[in-house]
């Protein structure tokens, strides 16, 4: 049953990158959840309480993911989940040069495209043990 | 005063950046105007409003707000619900901010309010610039231009935005947006020139203010008031949509069966009859004449006998909420116009 498997949110406009995120991490064990913009994403991740989210930044507008995210730190009911943004604000807005900053985009890792997806799996690992822990030590 | 300017084409990062201050709320379009409101995304931001149908007070003063608990075994608990709420609002008018500035002068030292200070020590504002319609007259009320009260201020001078940097968290935001922003040029400040004299230019109402006090004094009996009286219909909406009306109203609200309850403050108007009722029955202006008297009193003598100037800032929003078609402007041209005297 797929429900024992932690769920990942991916966020992002683009369905074949959505895609073939999700084969690779359905192949290593979550369950996989899909959003085309921040206004599914959130109502998603609302209902379906994700363990992790994939977010992107660029989407039909060029800030979606960052108001997004805001929102999420916002809500007290999703401000913690982890927030991994998976964009390529970088190279297609090569002026912005402000760094990825938590202070600002409210995210806990970035990930530029393309994701180099050894590293995105093992920081997804890593936050998911940490939840697990948090989970197992909060139990009575 | 820092002056620097912004990119046009980098709005929506910087708001982006901004968020790291607080909520970004700004002016979205609703069905029949324009309200400050919470973003989702940039794009629902309209910075070309004209003015929205609440003024920003809304934040700062809310139409209602719980300022006390109290219970028959604790006393009494002060509420400071949202209190510590950060929010960056985005695109105020200078009206807008003076009307602000006005109220701190109602609702700060020595007597400060602190449901009303704290709001105003979390709440950034970046104003915005803007162009008059025909129902502004904010330059007849010297409030077409702020020099405080906001932590930047962009005025548009073309492919940029001249900021003013007001406060040090106007600072902390320009540093945190550092690339964004650039130093401004000889040709910038041309062009900020040019467009403020266009401003002034292009305002199509103008009410006279100098000696209104007097005005005001000389017309307390004028007939005038006994005929808004016949038309105004005391709604309340002059005051409602008024960046500067603050009067409340403070009532306890209790639980049935218990003695625990809420003690709740509202928005309230001099246009509503119950304003003036005292204990016993009394109330000192049971006229729709005397109330609307009032309210003109209070906003263009009262006021400047207490702070200096006139609370009014012109923003026109009492010009497009009355349903009755009462118009500040007209209003002080008519007392401008009366003749005491017959004419030879």
């Amino acid at each position: 049953m797929s429900s024992a498997r932690p769920k990942i949110l991916i966020v992002d406009d683009d369905a074949d990158f959505r895609e073939s995120l999700a084969v690779f991490l359905e192949s290593h064990g979550y369950a996989v959840l899909h959003a085309p913009d921040s206004e599914q994403g959130l109502l998603r991740a609302r209902l379906e309480r994700p363990a992790l989210i994939l977010m992107d930044l660029m989407m039909s507008e060029r800030t979606e993911g960052c108001f997004a995210i805001q929102q999420i730190r916002r809500s007290p009911e999703l401000q913690n989940i982890p927030v991994f943004v998976v964009s390529s604000l970088y190279d297609k807005a090569p002026d912005f040069r402000i760094p990825p900053d938590r202070a600002w985009l409210g995210h806990d890792e970035f990930f530029p495209k393309p994701v180099d997806l050894e590293r995105l799996l093992e920081a997804i690992r890593r936050y998911l043990a940490g939840a697990g822990a948090a989970q197992a030590e909060a139990q009575p | 005063m820092k002056m620097l300017k912004l990119p046009k084409s980098k709005l929506d990062f910087f708001a982006a950046v901004t968020q790291q201050f607080g909520e970004v709320h700004a002016p979205v379009q609703v069905q029949g105007g324009f309200v400050f409101r919470r973003l989702h995304r940039w794009s629902e931001a309209r910075l070309d409003y004209q003015r929205t149908l609440l003024p920003p007070k809304k934040y700062f003063l809310p139409p209602q707000e719980t300022l006390l608990r109290y219970r028959s075994t604790a006393g009494y608990e002060p509420c400071s619900e949202d209190l510590d709420r950060r929010i960056v609002l985005f695109g105020l008018h200078p009206c807008d901010i003076y009307a602000l500035n006005l109220l701190d002068r109602v609702f700060g030292p020595p007597f400060a309010d602190p449901y009303y200070t704290s709001r105003r020590r979390n709440i950034a504002i970046i104003g915005m610039d803007c162009m008059p319609d025909e129902r502004c007259f904010c330059s007849s009320m010297r409030s077409d231009f702020v020099d405080r009260g906001f932590d930047l201020f962009l005025s548009d001078i073309g492919d940029d935005y001249f900021t003013l940097v007001g406060s040090a968290r106007g600072d902390d935001m320009v540093l945190a947006s550092g690339p964004l922003f650039s130093p401004v040029s000889p040709a910038d400040v041309d062009q900020y020139k040019r467009r403020s004299a266009a401003k002034r230019r292009a305002f199509r109402l103008d009410v006279e203010i100098r000696d209104l006090p007097e005005i005001f004094e000389m017309e307390y009996e004028s007939g005038i008031w006994e005929e808004l009286g016949r038309r105004c219909l005391a709604c309340g909406s002059c005051s409602m949509v008024c960046p500067t009306c603050y009067c409340f109203d403070v009532r306890d609200q209790v639980e049935l069966g218990s003695r625990d309850g809420v003690r709740v403050r509202r928005w309230d108007s001099c246009l509503f009859l119950a304003h003036a009722r005292v204990a016993g029955g009394e109330n000192f202006r049971r006229s729709r004449a005397a109330r609307i008297k009032m309210r003109y009193y209070h906003k263009q003598r009262g006021f400047v006998a207490q702070y200096g100037r006139p609370s009014c800032v012109g923003c026109g929003r009492c010009l497009t909420a009355c349903p009755a078609g009462i118009a500040v402007t007209e209003v002080i041209a008519q007392l401008r116009e009366t003749r005491h005297a017959a004419s030879c």
